[in-house]
């Protein structure tokens, strides 16, 4: 009893079921929006997480405590010291694994009319120029301190900078 | 030509109006794919660390303006110098002399920050 009478329904019907499939993906999909992976969102937040943490480390931690830490750290050049405090800072979670951040840091002063840098933190082994790091900074003033080196014994204000990326 | 009339009319433009529809909601989702681009270089682009790093670091320097071996000038120019240098920004900043507000002595402070993009200028007494 098989025939070829009915065909436009059948094409009708399949027609039908593709629109009714198509509008439901549509619907669903716009509860999603997805974004390009490289739209510089991890960088905005990291940026942001290591500029707090810079800003809270060069606050006194009481209002008897003249100097602040990040002065001190560039006094001493206790860098170790530094990189140590800066990443346990920059990895304050309440849970969760430690996030794999790494850092390198510069400190910029001046000597004269010339502007020279002093590499106060050298990148580790998993530096390899090729990075999405980000760069903070903060200024820092020295107080007068005789035969400090290299910046100079006179009080001064030099910059801090900061590289920070995720291995 | 057999069999062509002028019923379903209305389904015919209610396709039409239907994939009008479709047409412009593919537009929208196209373009939402972009925002979260845009916020993100608009906000690393702006300087509001640097701006807000350089208002404490100027009270700080008032802080210690009349301190022991404190070269105003000298810390001046640092922070002039190295912001031209490292920040590619045209900074300058004047400290007035202490003035009656409202029963306290404070000094005005005027900021100018300029990083070609970005203008902030801002007084204040401190």
């Amino acid at each position: 009893m098989v025939n070829d009478r009915g065909q436009l329904y059948t094409m009708e019907g399949v027609a039908a079921g593709v629109i009714m499939l198509l509008t439901a993906y549509i619907v669903i999909s716009t509860t999603s929006v997805y974004t390009a992976g490289d739209t510089h969102i991890p960088d905005m937040q990291l940026e942001q997480l290591g500029s707090d943490v810079l800003a809270m480390m060069d606050t006194p931690d009481n209002r008897e405590e003249e100097e602040n830490r990040l002065a001190r750290f560039i006094d001493e050049h206790e860098g170790t010291e530094f990189k140590t405090m800066f990443l346990g800072y920059c990895n304050a979670k309440t849970s969760g694994a430690t996030d794999n951040l790494h850092m390198s840091a510069n400190v910029t002063y001046r000597d004269g009319n010339l502007i020279k840098e002093h590499q106060f933190i050298a990148p580790d082994y998993t530096w390899t120029e090729r990075e999405s790091a980000v760069r903070v900074t903060r200024w820092v003033q020295l107080d007068l301190k005789a035969g400090r080196s290299p910046y100079g014994a006179r009080p001064q204000a030099v910059l801090l900078e900061v590289l920070l990326w995720r291995a | 030509m057999a069999r062509i009339n002028e019923d379903g009319q209305w389904i015919v433009l209610m396709g039409l109006l239907t994939a009008l529809a479709l047409f412009f909601l593919a537009l929208i989702i196209n373009q939402s794919a972009l925002v979260g681009q845009t916020t993100a270089e608009g906000v690393l682009e702006f300087p509001k660390n640097d701006i807000r790093d350089l208002r404490s670091e100027i009270f700080d320097y008032v802080d210690r303006l009349g301190t022991l071996n404190f070269d105003s000038d000298a810390v001046r120019e640092d922070i002039t110098r190295i912001s031209l240098e490292r920040k590619n920004a045209v900074v300058g900043f004047t400290v007035g002399d202490p003035q009656d507000v409202s029963g306290r002595m404070l000094r005005p402070i005027t900021i100018h920050y300029n990083n070609g993009v970005t203008e902030y200028d801002e007084t204040v007494y401190y």
